[in-house]
């Protein structure tokens, strides 16, 4: 696999284990560390049979595969020795406790970096390492509102709509599993490691798609369109009622969209369901007639209703097919339930089983993230138990069945 | 916020520096995972055509609200650092400036429907023939194969056809889903780090790499939780607005202000008695409708009231600030003049400004990661269409004038 030679200690919790996933994925030795208790991740819902249970969460069943799981209690001196030692043989630490508390327990970057000038040392956090808002309390509610994306979802005037699975701390994993192979290839350059400082905030901007950036660039504000965007003085709207739901068309003009709203009204013309006049509109340069005012800003919506009228005559599977035969850009609006039983995954074979612990059928997570010629990605291990790798793991430090004993009456494992 | 000055050129230091990407995609899911490579040095050339304009050109903020190929603040910030070279893809002396250019590269991304690349016998299997130390990426909505790959799409349909619409909305309305194309923000998330160590891998092997990414997969990555919910639990995720499973008061409370709105999530009970200390209600902490998380998700609209009353009273910064002080997570909703004044991001650098031939200056975000020892470099602003031929033709491929003429004259430089 692509990395098989590296290693990885993954200190996160659920603020930061997408990020180690992505390196395990792609065939790094991947440890996962847990505190004697196990890790907060364990108690995040929902669970498998709606029974929480650390062993239960889909949360850690989804983002603790193919890593190996050991405990070690960092609060505790032994604890703490025992990460040093581990550290010494990893090329990446990645880590996403609050700002100052692996510093504190002596496990900060200075801490691990100090003999062994290779580690890569990632902290994921909300809003980064120092600075005003570094001791901010955050969820993932908060960091949609503070990176930006959270204003631009929702209806004009109404109380802006996150997206109910959380996703500002995976946006965060991923932009830390990004710097951390930046990184990697940096170490061959210039033959040191470094620490990496991720901020949840930042990372979750951009899903502003850069209208975070209006008001530096003197741009307006761009406004909050339900089921839509608004795409300078126009209202691209993108989600349309339909006779049995919701579809997704990108309808607009210019050299990009145009030609497939032509192709659009080319049907909408042989339905008779539009005029011809509408058919041979200019789709390709209609903005500019809208801009320099030739042509009323009334007429798009004249237009859009023109569309949504065809629309809701038509159900979800009609409208997808023709858009295939017609290419169109029209999808249907998709549950969960149907994504899982998409036609499309089924036949590129996407999705891996593994059999989970106290759980009586084999359990289907989504596949890999990309398809890869040659060291494809392979679901070798199911989300650990706890400690269930410590026996082996350890044993690399040399501590041995009494060794282990001894820790774990401690309290250290 | 000083002013970088724009230079256009082949980067000598970076941790990416001496990596050399051929960049074909556009829009957005592609250009940000070429951008990051370009802001830690690699060199990246970008390819477009005025045949057909690249659509993020089209799309806002627009500088100054202005119209015209260079004003948008999307492809602004999606391709600074890059070198533009534009290229007629249609004339078989364009495509044969691509296969020089693909034998410079290391990296070859591209991000046309499926077919597009075969078509003109650059697909994987015919490149890796002539070199096969390559490391090529096709990203596109639902990959190479498959019923659905020839489905044209944008990261708007990803985002509906991958089931982001349908899990962002007020209970018993429209689905509303995230803003935009949402997918996009997402598959580079997985792309680039695939990229990434492929190229350690080719370094370590000689090995090239054919990577086949279907957007609407990597993306499922960020909702694994809910297809597993459905897996084993038989649970649909329905349209809930902002109300969480486990906390309660949480969502997005309308602040004085004009569209000024403060998100306010409690977590546990110390969070409610600090929420009621901050408010100057402590005797709700005493009140048994709101005693625990039960009884505040059972009296869930009598807490949103309460909370709604108050914030209205204040601004969402104000409220912010006097929530964090005690403790609870808040924050101001931010919209894109909040985020340019926001202290934190400030610190942090998050905005950069540089010199613009056009429009004086711009503005686009830095790079997502801080490194200490190799950070990242803002050399120049995106490319206006063509804006680099020279550099690329003579420079990079070593083109003489004749050959350069002669491109000009089949039209392939358009």
């Amino acid at each position: 696999m692509l990395l098989s030679p590296y290693r990885v200690l993954d200190l996160t919790d659920q603020r930061g284990m997408l990020a180690g996933q992505i390196l395990a994925d792609l065939g790094a030795d991947v440890i996962a560390i847990e505190p004697p208790d196990g890790s907060s991740a364990r108690a995040v819902g929902p669970f498998a049979g709606d029974d929480p249970g650390p062993d239960r969460s889909l949360f850690w069943w989804a983002y603790a595969r193919n890593k190996r799981g050991i405990t070690c209690n960092l609060d505790h001196p032994d604890g703490q020795d025992l990460i040093r030692q581990l550290a010494a043989g990893a090329d990446f630490v990645l880590e996403s406790a609050d700002p100052g508390a692996m510093p504190a327990r002596g496990l900060g970057y200075d801490d691990l970096s100090a003999d062994h000038d290779g580690l890569i040392y990632t902290s994921i956090s909300a809003f980064g390492q120092s600075g005003p808002k570094a001791g901010y309390q955050a969820t993932d509610l908060v960091l949609m509102a503070a990176g930006g994306p959270l204003i631009l979802s929702g209806g004009a005037g109404e109380a802006p709509v996150r997206v109910s699975v959380p996703q500002a701390w995976s946006h965060a994993s991923g932009e830390a599993a990004i710097a951390a192979m930046v990184a990697l290839r940096a170490r061959s350059k210039i033959g040191r490691g470094q620490h990496i400082d991720i901020s949840a905030q930042q990372s979750v901007a951009a899903a502003t798609m850069s209208a975070n950036l209006a008001a530096s660039i003197g741009a307006a504000e761009t406004a909050r369109v339900a089921g839509g965007m608004a795409v300078g003085p126009f209202t691209g709207k993108l989600i349309w009622e339909v006779a049995d739901g919701y579809i997704s068309l990108t309808f607009l003009f210019g050299s990009g969209i145009g030609p497939f709203s032509q192709r659009l009204f080319n049907w909408m013309y042989d339905e008779g369901e539009c005029s011809q006049d509408d058919r041979d509109l200019d789709w390709i340069g209609l903005g500019a007639e809208f801009i320099s005012g030739a042509r009323p800003l009334s007429d798009w919506a004249r237009l859009m209703e023109v569309v949504g009228e065809f629309l809701k005559k038509r159900t979800r599977e009609e409208l997808f097919a023709e858009a295939q035969s017609r290419s169109l850009l029209i999808v249907p609006v998709t549950t969960v339930d149907e994504v899982a039983n998409s036609e499309q995954f089924e036949a590129r074979e996407f999705w891996r089983e593994h059999e989970m612990p106290g759980w009586p059928d084999p359990v289907r997570f989504p596949g890999p993230f990309v398809k890869l010629s040659d060291n494809e990605i392979e679901y070798r291990r199911r989300a650990p138990t706890l400690g269930e790798h410590n026996a082996e793991v350890y044993a690399e430090l040399g501590l041995d069945h009494d060794a282990l004993s001894d820790l774990r009456e401690r309290g250290v494992i | 916020m000083t002013t970088l000055s724009n230079a256009p050129g082949i980067p000598a230091e970076g941790a990416l520096a001496g990596l050399k990407v051929l960049d074909l995609m556009w829009v957005v899911a592609g250009p940000t995972a070429t951008r990051a490579m370009a802001d830690f040095g690699a060199t990246v050339v970008r390819v477009e055509s005025t045949n057909r304009i690249e659509t993020a050109r089209g799309i806002g903020p627009y500088h100054n609200n202005g119209q015209g190929p260079d004003h948008s603040g999307l492809f602004g910030n999606m391709n600074i650092n890059k070198l533009g070279l534009s290229l007629n893809l249609g004339t078989a002396e364009g495509r044969a400036v691509l296969l020089d250019l693909i034998k410079w590269c290391d990296v070859l991304t591209e991000s046309f429907s499926p077919r597009a690349m075969r078509a003109w016998g650059m697909d994987y299997d015919s490149l890796k023939q002539i070199k096969p130390e390559l490391i090529m990426l096709s990203t596109c909505l639902f990959g190479q194969e498959g019923p659905l790959s020839r489905v044209a799409g944008f990261g708007t349909m990803g985002a509906a056809i991958g089931g982001y619409i349908a899990l962002a909305g007020n209970p018993g309305g429209s689905p509303i889903g995230p803003y935009s194309a949402y997918t996009d923000y997402l598959s580079p998330r997985f792309a680039l780090p695939t990229i990434l160590a492929a190229l350690d891998h080719r370094d370590r092997t000689g090995e090239g790499l054919y990577i086949d990414q279907a957007q609407a997969e990597s993306s499922l990555h960020f909702m694994s939780t809910a297809l597993l919910d459905y897996h084993v639990n038989g649970r649909v995720p329905q349209l809930v607005g902002n109300a969480d499973p486990d906390m309660a008061p949480h969502g997005c409370y309308a602040a004085s202000g004009d569209d000024d709105w403060v998100a306010i999530a409690v977590r546990d009970d110390g969070d409610w008695a600090n929420l009621c200390s901050a408010m100057g209600q402590g005797e709700l902490t005493c009140d048994d409708r709101f005693a625990d998380f039960a009884a505040r998700r059972a009296n869930e609209d009598e807490l949103n009231g309460i909370v709604a009353t108050w914030a209205s009273e204040r601004g969402a910064v104000e409220i912010e600030y006097m929530l964090q002080a005690f403790g609870v997570p808040a924050h101001a909703v931010s919209n894109s003049s909040a985020a340019a004044r926001d202290p934190q991001m400030r610190h942090r650098g998050h905005f950069v400004a540089m010199e613009h031939p056009e429009h004086g200056t711009t503005t686009f975000e830095a790079a997502k990661g801080q490194m200490t020892e190799t950070p990242p470099s803002y050399r120049s602003v995106a490319p206006s269409i063509g804006r680099d031929n020279d550099l690329v033709l003579r420079d990079i491929l070593g083109y003489d004038d004749e050959r350069i003429a002669e491109l000009a004259i089949a039209d392939a430089l358009t």
